[in-house]
């Protein structure tokens, strides 16, 4: 496989980068670390003839305790001793991506905003040739529901639920100025596959900010995949939980890796609020939690299982950050 | 028992491997190290049909693009090769139709990739669609459309045998107790490290030199013959360092002799370096198997008879596939005395990318399904699973009733030490649910003693060597090392034998204007058969240094004994003669002293069709115990420890025994807990190394190796084979741990969590508790 030739911009400010894509209008991608798009680019995915490196961009870079650039590394993350005493939710899940080579160079933008993922997508130019181009790249129609509206790609980041369950914010900035929202808004809900994101074209993620509450939750991320390595999410369970096990002030609960964007459940844990989080409790909301969700076939373990599964790992996510010691009386 | 305690100095120690250094700096030569001067890029196009009929293929515009030197397509090389005599069905392009989605349909060379890839883009197939076949029991009647035309009675049957030893119908009616299992397993593939590589140059002189990863040169040597009109003599076939095979490249391969004819075509150089999903594509991997068993035993145990059908996807060549079939069915004799057998094998094209041989080829599915059956057998007559195995075992010298020789077997000595190093009997049945100890045997053939062989009465492998004025001893011989250790225990052998420092010897590398036929790195032959062809060299190279010791000292050759470095007299030890003094002694009369040994096995086996498939020089045997925890959850489970047991005969060197079992172990758990290849259709949905599972580091568990065997009466100084038999018993001592942890049998491989969560809430709706859970 080769890479097909581009041409290579690098900005130095985020207003460069914007004035390039202006400029590049729909005929660019923007690069992070490439660990995603590097390798959809030599299997003739969508290609580009412009990549705008964000490399060099440094505003994008750089951890602290309550902000990490959007080009920061994962491993740089990983490697942060504050912001994992801080997150620990946040923490698990950047361990859990991929391997430490690519997280090397993946960073914490390009995993939140990385490409959804199939079976019938992530192929090479000739073997999606063969069975017929699909609706997310040349073609009109999807292998994995067939009919020919929506894409049912899955949304395989690991960190956006474990930032949207301590309600993190994303910061973007684009050609009409900056802006701050919640990380699940980044992602579009009434979207599917193809149209996954709230952002606008040329808009770059500048950075994600921690509300000050958050370092008050405890948070874990829990993650099912076949091989406790190398492999994308086929479910991601954040969780966080605020106050007393006895009476928590609030739950928040974020799901990815199941279905075409990550999602939250507030609906379901508001009710958790103030009343002990008792086993009972915990496993009513897994089970209200596993009734809302609908993975399809389009990654390796059966959609079935991973639907199950998903009350068990809500329920043993919810069970390690309910309590200061992580337990508590039935 | 072999002790660590040798009678050899060398062999029997850890020996690191030579070429060591090399590779684990970066500076061991691969096939893609290489280059010649004006190199071309090659690149296959290849079919996205499943089944079609080729109506043309236009090539006019990719001949004229920029950089392209040359397409190919199939009509002009049509000569059939296979790595069988018997089956050749494959050209090295498609010619008339296409049979998978990969078959090759043209080839280009050009000055770069990207014009190569823009050349095949280029080029127009018109094609007739046909009927795909992705289910091999279809294929066991008449279709509309045979995918090959040699296919039983217009079926896709690529091969059936039958056979019938004793009377199994008879034993089943005096049977106390029978068990009846199916087996299921999905294709696994080899996922070697490095990619399929080929580097090819036509000269002026008429000669044409080929680089290969390749496990068997002698075979493409064959092939590029036969398939380019090429007399052998004017062929060159070089083996660089090859990084992994596991029998995925033992067949000659369509690449290797397209990238060839590319280079006849150009006059240039030309390399052709396959990506990963060409590497799937070209598979040759484990054949996906159906196993139907039924096994009869008498009220105290005793085996009375097996019944085996089989029912195994051979995708779209034939390949080893005549050996699979028989495989499959007679490499369930032993390591049991099986009085009565019969066996109903077959094997069938499909649509699919080809199956071949695989570690342990033929004996890793069957044996699966017969340990798990035992494992059924043991707990319906109340009865250890050691016990059962220990009431059955084949004796050494006995001899099966697919007449099969057994000489040398320590498989009651493997059993004695995986159950006391486990603990096994504190453990099974009384270890907490959710947590289980299982165990499972294993059998091997060491060297298949019918070669494929265009001359059958050559040997099976000679070995030359060459000692000179500097001392240093040249090894010649076309075995091929590709990974494990083989040109180590070469130089080690030939050491041994005439005393010297190990890094006096040079294995050559494989280079067929000089090195002497060895059929290659297949069937755990090279031990058995290079090593005995090179001791034999060695002793005779010996016999000259020691007329010359004779010469110099007086003293009889007899009476001396090889030391270190030295020859001296056995009753005056400081009476002697180094090394280079008998050495150049020696050469004063001959020049360079050079010596030659081979290897032939004995003549063994029935005279029943297909008698001669399974038969041996020598078995290894196995007895391996896994303890394993599963989260009954979620059905992910963990391997926590390995027991390995097994008879090697004698361990020539430690260190590559210990790591091929540790290898064999995660490779065998690959195909237990996750590796398949996965389709839709006829469609490979898992062409990569991200979707196709190979177990992560994190997922081995702790191995204990434990090497119980005694000295072979005829392996090189008692040693059997260590490659493909200790891959075959972990599978089953998984499978029969996580019955013991959750009382669930798993009979479909692989065994992915969510087939273990579903048998065990199946399990748990059937109302029947497990250790108490």
């Amino acid at each position: 496989m080769h890479l097909d030739p581009f041409e290579l911009h690098e900005p130095a400010t985020v207003e460069e980068a914007l004035e390039l894509a202006g400029t590049l209008s729909g005929k660019f991608d923007y690069l992070a670390g490439g660990t995603d798009l590097l390798p959809n680019y030599k299997m003739h995915i969508n290609l580009r003839p412009h990549l705008i490196s964000l490399e060099r961009v440094s505003e994008l870079r750089g951890v602290s305790s309550n902000r990490i650039g959007a080009m920061t590394r994962l491993a740089e993350v990983e490697e942060s001793p504050d912001l994992s005493r801080a997150y620990p939710g946040v923490a698990e899940a950047v361990r859990e991506v991929a391997t430490p080579l690519v997280r090397a160079s993946g960073t914490v933008g390009g995993n939140l905003l990385l490409e959804t993922r199939c079976f019938f997508f992530n192929q090479t130019y000739p073997w999606r040739q063969s069975l017929g181009f699909c609706l997310k790249a040349d073609g009109d129609r999807c292998h994995v529901v067939p009919q020919k509206e929506r894409c049912y790609a899955t949304f395989s980041g690991d960190l956006a639920p474990a930032l949207a369950a301590l309600e993190a914010e994303v910061e973007v900035a684009g050609p009409s100025g900056r802006r701050r929202m919640p990380v699940e808004h980044l992602y579009n809900a009434a979207g599917d596959g193809i149209l996954r994101l709230s952002l606008v074209p040329g808009e770059i993620v500048v950075a994600i900010h921690f509300p000050e509450s958050a370092r008050r939750a405890r948070s874990a991320y829990t993650k099912l995949r076949v091989r406790p390595s190398f492999d994308f999410p086929e479910l991601g369970v954040a969780a966080a939980v605020w106050g007393a096990a006895e009476a928590p002030e609030k739950v928040r609960l974020a799901i990815g890796g199941l279905e075409t964007y990550p999602r939250r459940f507030d609906e379901d844990t508001d009710a958790l609020a103030g009343a002990p989080l008792t086993d009972a409790r915990v496993r009513t909301v897994a089970e209200a939690v596993t009734r809302r969700v609908r993975p399809v076939h389009n990654t390796f373990l059966p959609p079935d299982y991973r639907r199950r599964m998903t009350e068990v790992f809500v329920r043993r996510t919810l069970s390690r950050v309910r309590a200061p010691n992580g337990s508590v009386a039935a | 028992m072999a002790s660590e305690a040798s009678p050899y100095r060398l062999l029997g120690t850890r020996i690191p491997y030579i070429e060591g250094p090399l590779k684990v700096s970066g500076r061991a030569e691969y096939t893609d190290d290489l280059t010649r001067p004006n190199l071309l890029v090659g690149r296959l196009l290849r079919s996205p049909w499943p089944h079609a009929r080729l109506r043309s293929i236009d090539v006019s515009a990719a001949r004229k693009m920029p950089g392209v030197a040359a397409v190919l397509t199939g009509e002009k090389y049509p000569t059939t090769f296979g790595v069988l005599p018997i089956t050749h069905d494959e050209t090295a392009l498609a010619v008339g139709k296409t049979r998978y989605i990969g078959d090759i349909l043209a080839a280009v060379a050009a000055s770069d990739e990207l014009s190569a890839e823009r050349a095949l883009a280029a080029i127009q197939v018109d094609a007739e669609v046909l009927p795909e076949y992705s289910d091999p029991h279809v294929g066991l009647g008449a279709v509309a459309e045979p995918i090959h035309s040699r296919g039983l009675n217009g079926s896709n049957i690529q091969k059936e045998v039958h056979q019938h030893f004793g009377d199994v119908d008879a034993a089943f009616a005096e049977a106390a107790h029978t068990v009846r299992v199916r087996g299921t397993f999905a294709g696994v593939t080899h996922a070697f490290t490095e990619p399929l590589v080929t580097m090819a140059e036509a000269t002026p002189d008429g000669r044409l030199t080929v680089w290969s990863a390749t496990q068997v040169p002698h075979y493409l040597h064959r092939a590029l013959s036969e398939v380019l009109g090429i007399p052998l003599h004017r062929i060159r076939v070089l083996k660089p360092e090859v990084g992994g095979g596991f029998g995925g490249k033992s067949d000659p391969l369509p690449h290797e002799i397209v990238c060839a004819a590319l280079a006849l075509e150009t006059g240039r150089p030309v390399k052709m370096l396959l990506d990963r999903e060409d590497v799937f594509l070209t598979n040759h991997g484990r054949h996906p198997t159906q196993n139907d068993l039924r096994v009869a035993a008498d009220a105290e145990g005793h085996l009375l008879a097996y019944d085996l059908s089989a029912v195994i996807d051979g995708g779209a060549w034939s390949s080893f596939g005549t050996v699979t079939t028989y495989y499959n069915g007679v490499l369930a004799m032993g390591p049991y005395r099986v009085p009565n057998f019969r066996y109903h094998g077959r094997r069938v094209y499909t649509t699919k990318p080809p199956s071949g041989a695989m570690r342990a080829h033929g004996g890793t599915n069957v044996r699966y399904t017969i340990e798990t059956a035992l494992d059924e057998l043991a707990e319906k007559l109340g009865m250890s699973p050691f016990e059962l195995r220990m009431k059955n075992a084949l004796p050494p010298n006995s001899t099966t009733i697919t007449q099969f020789r057994i000489t040398s077997t320590s498989f009651l000595a493997c059993l004695k030490a995986a159950r006391e190093r486990s603990g096994f009997d504190e453990k099974f049945r009384k270890l907490p649910y959710g947590r289980g100890i299982g165990l499972g045997c294993g059998f091997y053939i060491s060297g298949s003693n019918s070669p494929i062989h265009f001359t059958p009465k050559m040997p099976q492998c000679t070995v030359h060597l060459k000692a000179d004025m500097d001392g240093g001893i040249a090894v010649h011989c076309m075995q091929a090392d590709i990974g494990q250790g083989s040109n180590t225990l070469l130089a080690a052998i030939v050491a041994e034998v005439l005393g010297v420092q190990l890094e006096r010897v040079h294995v050559v590398p494989v280079d067929s204007d000089v090195s002497p036929v060895d059929i290659g790195s297949y069937s755990s032959r090279v031990t058995f058969m290079m090593g005995n062809a090179a001791r034999q060299a060695s002793e005779r190279l010996l016999a000259l240094l020691l007329a010359a010791a004779h010469e110099l000292t007086g003293y009889p050759a007899k009476q001396l004994r090889v030391r270190e470095e030295r020859y001296e007299v056995a009753h005056r030890p400081e009476v002697g003669v180094s090394y280079l003094e008998a050495l150049h002694k020696a050469m004063e009369h001959s020049g360079a002293l050079q010596a030659s040994g081979a290897y032939t096995s004995p003549p063994m086996g029935g005279t029943h069709k297909g008698a001669r498939a399974g038969t041996a020089p020598a078995y290894s045997f196995a007895a391996y115990v896994a303890e394993a925890s599963v989260d009954a959850e979620t059905g992910f489970f963990a391997v926590e420890k390995v027991w390995a047991a097994f008879d090697c005969g004698r361990p020539l060197n430690r260190l590559a025994v210990e790591g091929q079992i540790e290898g064999s172990i995660h490779m065998g758990l690959g195909q237990f807990m996750g590796e398949s290849m996965n389709y839709r259709g006829s469609r490979l949905l898992n062409p990569s190394l991200l979707e196709y599972k190979i177990p992560t580091p994190q997922q081995m568990p702790e191995v204990e190796v434990l090497l119980v065997g005694a000295d072979d009466p005829e392996g090189p100084f008692g040693a059997k084979e260590a490659g493909e038999g200790p891959l075959v018993a972990i599978l089953p001592a998984v499978g029969n741990a996580l019955y013991d942890a959750v009382g669930v049998r798993f009979y479909d491989l692989p065994v992915t969590p969510d087939k273990v969560w579903k048998g065990i809430e199946r399990r748990r709706a059937e109302g029947t508790p497990w250790k108490g859970t």
